[in-house]
């Protein structure tokens, strides 16, 4: 252990309290001792408080039936209330996945506009992301849902056409209606999917060795499309395409896309986009010059060397700030609540105030929006890792 | 390390809440602004000895105490429904449930305008209450079992008796839930409305779709352009909307409030469980006001019988304190005098405030003495 010499008997090294090492670690577990005896203080503090008051301090209450309904159709009030709490989380990560989606592909465009040597597009660009920096979400949600949405033709007025049904209840567009026995269709839709891939990267083998063009584009989606539907034809169309139907004040068949949920997507695209693209336009910036100027040297066009030079460069510097956005997207989707959207924190709070105990529920639900933060935290750094330069 | 500390401050303000919530030894509510104070008295008292925590449950001066020392009754009300509890233009509180806040400051403190009003949502009401944030609680709350047991909430007697119904544009002709099929129901979160609602949809096998709102002016936004074909709410709070119902959307006449009743709402001053004299006093001052309408007792002449003969009118004697007469409910024995002279009986705070004469036009029905056919029924004052 101690390698230091031993001279005449004295040992160079320092008694326990003096020894820095000893220190450090005496500290250290001294400050986690602490921490760890206010947090048991606090939460026997709040069991006995709660006994005291004779609030329930245990988790059965999570399979009694809800007994409120909830919107969307596969929810009925007599399901449990962790079942309420499911179609709560189901709904918050539905939102923030497309969110998520839709503001990087708004963001980058936004981003790359802001760069732009047109004035006119730069300009739009700026004052688009300073606009929608610099006001509260929650404010620009209100607008988009009460000023906005809420003054589209009513459902009297509906806009009926093209197969679309369009009134400020929600948009209906034309969705698939799957039939019972689909499950083998669905299975062929994944092996097309494994397959186009393969055809693709044959294609991009075949370019790389001979240098033909690719076309991998269309080789890959003609082999889904084929094998797709001859599998549809096989198994006797399983899968149909239904059209919204409106009649008189109610809408049925399609997809649904209720105003709430239009006005919290939009809300969060919208807004989020503009920070990603500042993300975006730094990235780039940050990208050497002499990059591009070396693209600029070999001959590609404007879109080419965005394309193969600066994007890709530009991309590993913007995941870790990009990461840290999609995470506030998914924490701010809990605004939905404003609007009626039934997310996780309103149906939390739908479930608090039919006489459930507040502080299991708030604590499910922090666990349940903490599980969602620390997945894309997670995915993050791993993109991030596997993206990163190696050996830097 | 980065992560945790992002945990703590997430974590903390919940169960600081609670730890508030059985403070017990100011009230809580004199400063709100400050309840690191109460966390730490809480820490303190909270893991020690069985004895301390003994004495700190069971607060030697109660409620009724603190209210006196501090002078001002702190009251919960509701700050958006016109007739019940909402800010006039000039600023002051007006409404049903805001005069009873009245009737009872004016027969503990003996002075009706000593009210703090605390506006609260239909979600923090309750909670207000447990955390001493409030003495008592007027603001069209339901007297339910579940509030009444887990929630931990005593009910005094009811001030106004109510019922859930729908209301629906007339235009739609919407005759009955029978007929609602597929219909999209605005209701407002945290309340019994949401439970009602679906029974009585059940019941009649019809589907619908449910809206939430979080505060009834999103609501009101929302019905007004036509995105929920009914709103449902207790049938007092739907006349109020519908009686301030705009004009260039049709006015009053463009709404209309089915017939059907889906619950009884029977809506009641609340206090906190385990304070039974402070509950005495809000139920006591709340059934004088019942007891002087049917003694025919009001503002304009109550004066005139604080002159009766106790030999001759001993009930009315012993109700207006002339006699002297103490219950031992830790009111004065003239503490109706205070209310009927500041405030007025139940029927005067009735006309006053949702009457047939005011814009919610309600008909007294269940909300009348039990002599005219209406649920109104004091115990005897003796």
């Amino acid at each position: 252990m101690n390698t230091g010499q031993r001279t005449n008997g004295t040992d160079t090294r320092p008694p326990p309290w003096r020894d820095v090492r000893v220190l450090r670690i005496t500290v250290q577990v001294a400050f986690l001792a602490g921490v760890a005896a206010l947090l048991w203080l606090l939460a026997n503090n709040l069991v006995q408080n709660m006994q005291a008051q004779g609030m329930r301090t245990d988790f059965g209450f999570l399979g009694q039936a809800a007994g409120f309904p909830l919107a969307g159709a596969d929810f009925s009030s007599r399901d449990s209330i962790w079942a309420a709490l499911v179609v709560g989380l189901r709904n918050t990560l539905v939102v923030s996945a497309w969110g998520i989606v839709l503001a990087t592909v708004l963001g980058v465009f936004v981003g790359i506009a802001r760069l732009s040597s047109n004035w006119l597009v730069r300009k739009c660009a700026a004052a688009y992301v300073e606009a929608l920096r610099n006001i509260p979400l929650i404010v620009f949600l209100l607008f988009l849902y009460l000023a906005i949405l809420q003054q589209l033709p009513r459902i009297n007025d509906a806009i009926d056409g093209g197969g679309f049904v369009f009134s400020n209840r929600g948009l209906y567009a034309p969705w698939f209606d799957v039939d019972d026995d689909s499950g083998l269709f669905l299975g062929f839709c994944a092996v097309a999917i494994v397959l186009s891939i393969v055809v693709v990267r044959w294609r991009t083998r075949r370019f790389n060795a001979t240098g033909q063009p690719h076309h991998r584009i269309v080789w890959g989606a003609v082999t889904f499309g084929v094998v797709v539907g001859v599998a549809w034809l096989a198994l006797g169309q399983p899968v149909s395409v239904t059209l919204p139907v409106l009649d008189g004040r109610t809408v049925s068949g399609g997809y649904e896309l209720t105003v709430e949920h239009g006005a919290l997507l939009l809300g969060l695209v919208l807004y989020m986009a503009a920070f990603v693209a500042e993300i975006v336009r730094g990235s780039i910036l940050a990208v050497p010059k002499g990059q591009a100027e070396a693209a600029n040297a070999l001959g590609l066009s404007g879109a080419q060397r965005y394309r193969h030079v600066v994007l890709p460069q530009a991309l590993r510097i913007a995941i870790p700030p990009a990461g840290n956005e999609f995470i506030n997207l998914a924490k701010n989707s809990a605004l939905g609540i404003a609007i009626a959207f039934p997310e996780l924190l309103r149906v939390t709070r739908i479930a608090i105030g039919q006489g459930q105990p507040a502080p299991q529920l708030i604590g499910i639900m922090m666990l349940m929006y903490l599980a969602i933060s620390l997945t894309l935290s997670l995915i993050v750094n791993v993109l991030n890792r596997r993206l990163g330069l190696r050996g830097v | 390390m980065r992560r945790r500390t992002l945990l703590l401050p997430v974590l903390i303000p919940p169960i600081l809440m609670l730890a508030a919530c059985t403070g017990g030894d100011d009230g809580g509510a004199d400063d709100p602004g400050l309840p690191d104070d109460d966390l730490v008295e809480d820490i303190d008292a909270g893991p020690a000895d069985d004895d301390e925590n003994a004495t700190d449950e069971t607060p030697t001066d109660g409620t009724l105490a603190q209210v006196r020392s501090r002078g001002v009754l702190n009251c919960g009300i509701n700050g958006q429904v016109p007739g019940f509890g909402f800010v006039t233009p000039e600023g002051t509180y007006e409404g049903f449930d805001v005069e009873f806040c009245q009737v009872v400051a004016a027969a503990v403190l003996g002075d009706a305008d000593a009210v703090e009003y605390i506006e609260l949502t239909a979600e923090a009401r309750l909670t207000a209450l447990q955390a001493r944030e409030i003495d008592v609680l007027i603001r069209n709350t339901t007297w339910t079992a579940l509030r009444d047991g887990a929630e931990n909430v005593s009910f005094a007697t009811t001030t106004f008796y109510d019922g859930q119904g729908m209301m629906v544009r007339t235009d739609d002709g919407f005759s009955s839930i029978a007929d609602m099929q597929d219909t999209v129901v605005c209701t407002l979160s945290g309340t019994t409305t949401e439970l009602n609602l679906e029974s009585a949809f059940s019941a009649h096998g019809v589907d619908y779709e449910p809206l939430t709102f979080e505060d009834n002016d999103t609501l009101r936004e929302a019905f007004l352009t036509d995105r929920c074909d009914g709103w449902t709410s207790d049938k007092s709070q739907l006349a109020a909307f519908k009686a301030e119902w705009p004009t260039d959307e049709g006015g009053p006449d463009a709404l209309v409030v089915l017939d059907e009743t889906m619950s009884k709402e029977p809506l009641s001053p609340a206090t906190l469980d385990g304070d039974v004299e402070w509950f005495d006093t809000v139920n006591w001052a709340v059934i004088a006001t019942i007891q002087a309408w049917e003694f025919g007792i009001d503002s304009t002449n109550v004066d005139e019988f604080l002159a009766v003969d106790p030999e001759e009118n001993p009930d009315v004697a012993r109700f207006l304190g002339i006699d002297d007469f103490n219950p031992g409910l830790g009111l004065d024995a003239d503490f109706a005098v205070d209310i009927l002279q500041q405030v007025g009986n139940y029927q005067e705070i009735y006309e006053r405030t949702v009457g047939p004469d005011t814009a919610l036009g309600l008909e007294p029905e269940l909300n009348n003495l039990w002599t005219e056919g209406g649920l109104l029924y004091a115990p005897p004052y003796r």
